[in-house]
């Protein structure tokens, strides 16, 4: 291989990058706390001023610093958690299904399932309609979840009686071609299934986000016994203590915890 | 089933070299233009109408303004044919960078990787200053004075410093 053909490793511009993005991290900080000393000195303004200060701080700052410090702290390879968009640990990888992507989707249809629109304007705009006319959104969207630095490829769920604040959904990543699980073993897709209880606040970016369940193995059960039901074809193999059992928390700041077994779901014999 | 190990997998080093914070961003041509980029496009055209407002602000306050700096620098008396050539090359001066403003703010929606940089480069500049101003000489920065101008930078800054805007302004490198 000649040196001129391989990849660049690195590139200036994107360390130009980095810079704008430490610098827009720390001046944020910095009008955050004028905000705040601005919003003592209005009156009953200043009211508003906190509202301000909220927003600010919540979806611009806090993003922003767990962004920066994340990409320090956290690993970059698969611990067998999903991480949010600032990079914070998010839902734990609770099943792997062998096959392709067309297979699981035609298992999940026949299990019950309602593949979760993508995320647009158009659908954010349905979300906040529906929710005040109280109407319910069967392909509401679910907010991206990152492993092996992809958002998830789909997203399936189900909802709870028309509660826009309740629903079971599950995230799926294709895996990178050649990749094993820790341990040894081969899959072809992973996916985080966990069950939305309420809408709440976050613990680390006080943004207004959905909590979910703590017994993430309900959840997950719940996901494999209705594949069971819905298609004939589906073949269980459970990996037991995959990850042994934990405690932890998500990126909302919910506690979570699980025994640690990982089904594996075979739908290589679905025919689509 | 049989687990079948590629044989020409590379394999990770035990820590994480520094030059993995500066990989080329992945080539995507049809990327779709990510909300952050459209905001700081949109905050760049805001900054542009704040200048034609100020504009016209100048226009109609002028005199007192100038008769604030003659008292401030001692200068002469002021004849309305002063006043005038001094109020036109003021104006002037804010049109040429509302305009650069208002061409910036269309080449960053429509993904220019150089107007994004420079109008980076300029806000990151604006803010050292006031910080500075306000560290080292305690100048004020409250509502009705250099609040409105310096978040509106700040902000803009955050959008087009944002992954995804950097990386729809770079879909097209090739790696």
């Amino acid at each position: 291989m000649s040196r001129a053909r391989a990849p660049r490793r690195w590139s200036i511009g994107v360390a130009v990058d980095q810079f704008f993005f430490v610098f827009a991290g720390l001046a944020a900080i910095w009008l955050a706390y004028l905000g705040f000393t601005e919003s003592l000195s209005i009156g009953w303004w200043g009211i508003a001023g906190f509202l301000v200060f909220w927003v600010l701080l919540a979806y611009l700052v806090l993003p922003r610093l767990h962004r920066i410090l994340t990409t320090i702290y956290v690993p970059d390879y698969f611990i067998g958690r999903a991480r949010t968009s600032d990079g914070l640990l998010g839902d734990p990888v609770n099943l792997a299904f062998l096959g392709d992507g067309d297979q699981i989707e035609s298992a999940m249809r026949a299990a019950g399932w309602t593949k979760a629109d993508p995320v647009t304007l158009a659908t954010s705009v349905r979300i906040v309609t529906s929710t005040l006319r109280r109407r319910s959104y069967h392909e509401a969207p679910v907010s991206p979840l990152f492993l092996f630095g992809r958002q998830q490829d789909f997203a399936y769920q189900q909802e709870v009686d028309g509660n826009p604040a309740q629903r079971h959904h599950v995230r799926f990543w294709k895996c990178p071609d050649g990749w094993l699980l820790p341990g040894g073993r081969r899959v072809d897709w992973l996916a985080a299934g966990t069950f939305d209880t309420s809408v709440g606040l976050s613990l680390f970016t006080l943004q207004v986000t959905h909590r979910i369940d703590a017994d993430t193995d309900v959840e997950r059960d719940h996901i494999v016994s209705t594949l069971r039901t819905g298609e004939v074809a589906v073949r269980v193999d459970v990996i037991a203590d995959f990850s042994t059992g934990y405690h932890a928390r998500n990126g909302g700041g919910d506690s979570i915890r699980t025994d640690g077994d990982l089904p594996v779901v075979d739908v290589r014999a679905v025919t689509t | 089933m049989t687990p079948t190990a590629p044989d020409n997998h590379e394999k990770r080093p035990s820590y994480e070299p520094v030059t993995r914070l500066l990989q080329p961003i992945a080539r995507d041509p049809h990327m779709r233009r990510p909300a952050a980029t459209v905001a700081g496009a949109g905050l760049v055209l805001l900054s542009a109408i704040v200048g034609i407002a100020s504009m016209a602000d100048l226009a109609t306050h002028w005199g007192s303004i100038a008769d604030d700096l003659v008292l401030d620098l001692d200068a002469a008396e002021l004849t309305p044919d002063i006043i005038n050539a001094s109020l036109a090359a003021v104006l002037a001066v804010v049109g040429v960078t509302v305009v650069i403003e208002m061409v910036c703010a269309l080449l960053i929606f429509r993904g220019s990787n150089l107007a994004r940089v420079a109008v980076m480069t300029v806000a990151v500049l604006s803010i050292s200053t006031t910080f500075a101003g306000w560290w080292a000489r305690d100048q004020e920065i409250t509502l009705l004075t250099t609040l409105p101008v310096l978040a509106l930078n700040i902000l803009v800054l955050l959008a087009l410093s944002s992954r995804s805007a950097a990386a729809y302004a770079r879909r097209n490198e090739k790696r």
